[in-house]
């Protein structure tokens, strides 16, 4: 197989990426405490959500405001799972379908939270790539709150927004770190390939895309369930690290935050994902220590609670208005570094 | 006989748009298509190319019902089209608007010729929004070559071009029907244009094919006359015969 131009490029431009994404980890590892080292993970976490709306949002230019809820799918379905029917008989003693009753190996539950992930993605999907882009956007959100809904009311399963702990603790730092860079070389391999360049296309002009013989729903289709897959990674990732989920993190506080990193960022780029999750992560640690009302250079600042959603509600109302592209736009890394 | 449109017919709402048009391309024909505003040619390639359903009769290339199928299934069916309003993918480079379109079939040494003929190589990693407009309408056309077609429809291809680049235009455009081995399609305003290119011209007025032949015949036929030129035309409006060369 040949690569195109801007294959090799892209190419380029994920060992990039990859090369970044290692040494913020091995920085962390090395000089990080335990509770920085949560904070850096939590950051990978969320770097694997926005790298999935990316796929989609980023290639088919249509908001999708129901990604924490697939990623959420993925961290049930896998923490179900993986979780020792010793503790599911005390967590979930109600559990139907004999849900408490078997334990499974963290690959097999991993494989079955995507495979289940995935085929709701599929079929929300078919209804959600045949609506305009307004249409789909609303329709993403009304998917967010029934998702959340069964979270909170199928106590008997998910325990709603009680915890459900006990899930084994089998990822590291280093497995996230590992996982962000086969993401990224899958979301960058989609965008540079054959599909990911019609689907831009089709953005650019549907009717166009139409005419010169794209599928327009079938590659949205496809984009949407590709990146449902990476967000069950990233739920899974979660689970798997922090041994305790609930309902509340996969709802609209994420789906917000996560949205204010890719647009920051600039979605139409994975660059632009990389680039949005970790400045948005790191300037909201400085904003939770202001939140605090800490003495800086002799003044002592007041309590601000509450100033980290206003912080995020700025950026994308400030992004959207001055750089709607985002910070990136459609120049991915190696566009800045070689020459066009 | 390769495209053959049989009674084809358009309604929106209570006005046909276009009204039982049958009329057929022969491979390697250019064939032109003229008439006033409005008088349905762009509902007519927008029926053939499948961006628009037909509300009757049929559409059949190469012996195949094309009639109902979408726009995506035409085009790689061998149907390609350009658009009067340029669709290009203005943030994607023009290599890229390419290969867009690039179907198992076609000939890539094909394409990089057309990219010659139309002066477009040395552009192709630049974005396509970021061309020159003469530029922009002539990837349109090298973007739809790549479908390897059997029939390419090119709606308006000179408007916005001064003369001498219409004059280019023509020859290019014999060179696409010599090098792609297909039939065009040719709507244009430009009559002196259409009648130095085409070998047949067919004339729509409020829908339908009112007259239809070689140019010389089309030049000398009254009702185009009073239809084309309106009855406004007064003494100072070309003749048609005058534009026959």
């Amino acid at each position: 197989m040949t690569l195109a131009r801007h294959q090799k490029r892209g190419l380029i431009g994920a060992a990039l990426l990859s090369l970044i994404l290692i040494a913020i980890g091995v920085l962390a590892a090395w000089f990080g405490s335990r509770y920085q080292l949560r904070l850096v993970y939590g950051a990978y976490v969320n770097l694997l959500v926005v790298l999935g709306l990316q796929v989609f949002m980023g290639n088919a230019r249509v908001t999708n405001l129901s990604h924490s809820a697939f990623m959420g799918i993925g961290a049930y379905a896998a923490a179900i799972c993986v979780t020792p029917a010793a503790t599911k008989a005390i967590s979930l003693p109600d559990a139907p379908w004999g849900l408490a009753a078997f334990t499974l190996d963290p690959l097999t539950s991993a494989i079955i939270a995507i495979v289940i992930t995935a085929a709701i993605a599929a079929l929300v999907g078919l209804f959600i790539v045949r609506m305009t882009a307004i249409g789909a956007t609303i329709a993403s959100l009304a998917v967010l709150v029934i998702i959340h809904s069964i979270f909170l009311f199928r106590t008997d399963i998910f325990k709603g927004n009680q915890a459900f702990f006990g899930i084994p603790q089998v990822f590291s730092l280093t497995s996230i770190v590992v996982l962000s860079v086969v993401v990224v070389l899958i979301a960058r391999g989609f965008r540079e390939s054959h599909w990911g360049i019609q689907l831009r296309a089709s953005a650019d002009d549907e009717t166009g895309a139409a005419a010169m013989g794209v599928n327009v729903v079938r590659l949205r289709l496809v984009a949407w369930v590709l990146s449902g897959i990476i967000l069950a990674l990233a739920g899974i990732a979660y689970a798997y690290y922090l041994g305790t989920i609930s309902a509340r993190p996969f709802y609209f506080n994420h789906v917000f935050l996560t949205l204010a990193m890719l647009i920051l960022g600039g979605m139409r780029t994975v660059t632009g994902a990389v680039l949005g999750t970790f400045l948005i992560s790191f300037g909201l640690e400085v904003v939770r220590w202001l939140e605090t009302g800490p003495v800086v250079a002799g003044v002592d600042l007041p309590e601000a609670l509450g100033l980290s959603g206003v912080v995020l509600g700025l950026v994308i109302v400030l992004t959207m208005t001055l750089r709607p592209q985002g910070v990136m736009g459609d120049r991915e890394i190696e566009d800045i570094i070689l020459r066009r | 006989m390769m495209l053959e449109l049989r009674t084809l017919s358009k309604c929106f709402g209570g006005v046909q748009a276009v009204r039982d048009v049958s009329f057929a391309i022969e491979p390697g024909e250019i064939r032109g298509l003229i008439g006033p505003n409005g008088a349905g040619k762009s509902t007519l390639v927008n029926l053939i190319s499948g961006l628009l359903r037909p509300t009757g009769g049929e559409i059949v290339l190469d012996g195949r019902s094309m009639t109902g199928l979408r726009a995506d299934q035409c085009a790689r069916n061998g149907i390609a089209r350009t658009f009067q309003n340029l669709r290009l993918f203005s943030s994607l480079t023009v290599e890229q608007n390419i290969d867009v379109a690039r179907q198992a079939g076609h000939d890539p040494a094909l394409i990089d010729a057309a990219l010659v003929e139309f002066g477009l190589t040395r552009h192709l990693a630049r974005p396509a929004g970021a061309l020159a407009y003469g530029d922009q309408r002539r990837l349109e056309i090298v973007r739809a070559l790549a479908l390897a077609p059997k029939l390419l429809m090119l709606d308006e291809p000179a408007a916005g071009m001064n003369e001498e680049e219409t004059a280019a235009l023509g020859q290019s455009l014999e060179w696409v029907r010599d090098a792609a081995d297909c039939a065009l399609l040719v709507i244009d305003h430009d009559l002196k244009f259409i009648m130095t290119l085409c070998h047949r011209i067919a004339v729509m007025d409020m829908g339908a094919v009112i007259a239809s032949g070689d140019p010389a015949e089309i030049a000398r036929n009254p009702e185009v006359i009073r239809a084309y030129l309106g009855d406004a035309g007064g003494d100072d409006a070309p003749q048609p015969t005058e534009l026959v060369h």
